[in-house]
């Protein structure tokens, strides 16, 4: 049989036609690097003992939760090793935001993690605050952190349908949409969009709370709670996803600090360290709202930790919806700002950890220097610790819990 | 601004610091020179009276004369985050001591700076680029990177090819590079 060309394949024909059949597989992935082993570490991943084999994973695998890819190192069915390789969704966040003046450098940092943006929107929202010493109004804040804790519950109820998604159970994925588009609808009547929000401005948020969002959080409100408990009840008394869940992916407090684990996942390990208490901003030291934490340290630990973070999250929406003051929801700020030269750092807590921002200016309409710290990249790393051991499946339940989102870890 | 955290860092790390403990709102700024750095972070993450235990956030920042590298750190015994600055490192050749002995999750994180600025961390195991591909020469972070519509600020500068190689041992700092105040 001899090899074809694509010039041998008249145009007209159909993909089904036999002759467009190639011979030779196009386009794998050789998992092993064509280069020599830049580090010993590489070096020692890629050399093969008897029995194993390496196993690419990604970058299109539907549970890597964006493009990832991981070289996985098996024996049988377990996994050895792993490798993961990022860079397939890097954007260069950093660099244009560097080139944008301050108000457009926030734009760009919206879909760095899609699933909750205004969180990623929050830090250098602060961090340039903080630049310019601007006082931001009373109502602001209070909107700030009520869009906010709706866009954790979002990403939280998403988590839970994603979660059992990877462990095999279709129906929660279901299920969580419900919840998530109806205050993805929400918040879009709030700022205009779905996902990427752009809604924080330097000084304040770009509009008020409108009819529309009140009335639909209104009717959200009042069935969230029986709503949110009956999405529990269908996993938290599953006992096929507890007897899986439980257990797995174990990681104790002094491995969650070394790791420099932040969010759910530290508090997963009995640290109750919450950026919200541990380093309060906005209005949220007005609160009153509890940090729940387990000690367990597992995946069930982690799925539990979130569910009850819906709850407090639920709490401080209540309280921010009986204590909103009236008034101005941005400061007065003009078009061009250009702060004096200086350095800032802020941090908020989102739903999957610590988001912060470290901004240097120069003096210019420019941001000289943008750092951008995202949970998601820190946590993933703990895959490769947490994995060796385990079976090829526990990867993507192990990844799934500890939620990261690949627009955020490449940046 | 916590005023002891200042006194108490001032009294341990007298001769280590190479300028002024700076405060602002909520952060606390020191200055140390990057072959400090092990025996301060040690210090810092240890002593009873100090438990920095959590590593927020490592960055790399190209100054446009020198390179940095900059920790910011959480405590339960302060209110405020600290900023521990690794300053002058030469741009030709930048060399710090790595973190991973402390955080081994500063892995990745120092492989972003190594990436995006060629800083070298010495003592990470894994010091290869993390977003790039492997066989990318440029470190995109770097000021003298510029992006393609970027000519338009630099006179005399004219259109550069956005991708040519920034190596760390021909990287020059050109008068038209955007420089940070030295504040």
């Amino acid at each position: 049989m001899t090899t074809r060309t694509p010039f041998d394949i008249p145009a007209h024909a159909s993909s089904d036609d036999p002759r467009v059949t190639l011979d030779e597989a196009l386009g794998t992935f050789e998992p092993i690097p064509p280069y020599p082993p830049r580090t010993e570490r590489e070096a020692e991943f890629y050399t093969l003992r008897d029995g194993e084999m390496f196993v690419n994973m990604g970058p299109q695998h539907p549970s890597t939760h964006g493009v990832l890819r991981i070289v996985l190192k098996i024996d049988g069915e377990n996994v050895v090793d792993l490798d993961p390789v990022l860079g397939y969704l890097h954007r260069g966040v950093e660099k244009l935001c560097e080139n944008a003046d301050y108000h457009q450098a926030i734009c760009y940092t919206d879909p760095l993690e899609y699933i909750s943006s205004l969180f990623c929107e929050w830090s250098p929202v602060i961090a340039f605050e903080k630049l310019l010493d601007v006082q931001v109004p009373r109502r602001a804040e209070y909107i700030r952190v009520l869009s906010g804790e709706l866009n954790r519950i979002a990403s939280h109820a998403l988590f839970m349908g994603w979660f059992a998604l990877d462990l095999g159970g279709l129906t929660p994925i279901l299920w969580s949409f419900i919840e998530r588009d109806e205050i993805v609808e929400m918040l879009a009547a709030l700022t205009g969009q779905r996902m990427l929000f752009n809604y924080f401005r330097i000084g304040g948020v770009n509009g008020d709370l409108n009819h529309e969002f009140m009335s639909r959080l209104g009717t959200w409100m009042s069935k969230a709670t029986h709503q949110i408990d009956s999405n529990n009840a269908l996993l938290n008394e599953n006992e096929i996803f507890v007897r899986r869940a439980r257990g797995l992916g174990v990681i104790d407090t002094a491995t969650a600090l070394n790791m420099c684990m932040t969010g759910p996942n530290l508090r997963a390990t009995g640290v109750p360290f919450d950026v919200r208490r541990a380093h309060p901003y906005s209005i949220y030291p007005e609160l009153d709202f509890d940090i729940p934490s387990r000690t367990e340290g597992d995946c069930l630990a982690r799925y539990l930790l979130r569910m009850d973070e819906i709850k407090q999250s639920l709490r401080i929406i209540d309280q921010c919806l009986h204590e909103m003051p009236d008034g101005p929801v941005m400061a007065k700020m003009p078009r061009l700002i250009r702060p004096r030269p200086g350095r800032a750092y802020a941090a908020v807590e989102g739903p999957r950890g610590q988001y912060s921002t470290y901004a240097i200016s120069d003096g210019t309409d420019q941001p000289y220097r943008m750092r951008i710290h995202d949970p998601s990249f820190v946590h993933l790393q703990a895959v490769g610790l947490l994995t060796p051991g385990n079976l090829i499946a526990d990867t993507m339940a192990i990844m799934a819990s500890l939620d990261p989102v690949m627009g955020g870890v490449d940046k | 601004m916590d005023r002891a955290l200042r006194r108490r860092l001032e009294a341990r790390f007298g001769e280590e610091l190479t300028g002024p403990v700076r405060q602002r709102h909520d952060e606390t700024e020191i200055r140390i020179a990057p072959g400090d750095l092990p025996e301060v972070m040690l210090a810092l993450h240890d002593e009873p009276d100090l438990r920095f235990r959590l590593l927020s956030d490592l960055a790399g920042v190209d100054t446009g004369t020198t390179m940095q590298t900059v920790y910011h750190l959480w405590s339960d015994s302060s209110a405020d985050w600290l900023r521990v600055i690794a300053d002058g490192l030469s741009r030709d050749d930048p060399r710090v001591p790595s973190v991973t002995f402390l955080w081994k999750g500063a892995e990745w994180m120092e492989r972003e700076a190594y990436d995006m600025f060629g800083i070298t961390f010495e003592g990470n195991r894994d010091l290869r680029r993390i977003y790039m591909p492997p066989d990318y020469t440029s470190f995109p972070l770097r000021k003298d990177f510029f992006l393609p519509d970027d000519a338009s600020r630099s006179p005399g500068g004219g259109v550069r090819p956005m991708e040519q190689t920034h190596g760390p041992t021909n990287a020059e700092t050109a008068a038209h590079v955007r420089q940070a105040s030295s504040s």
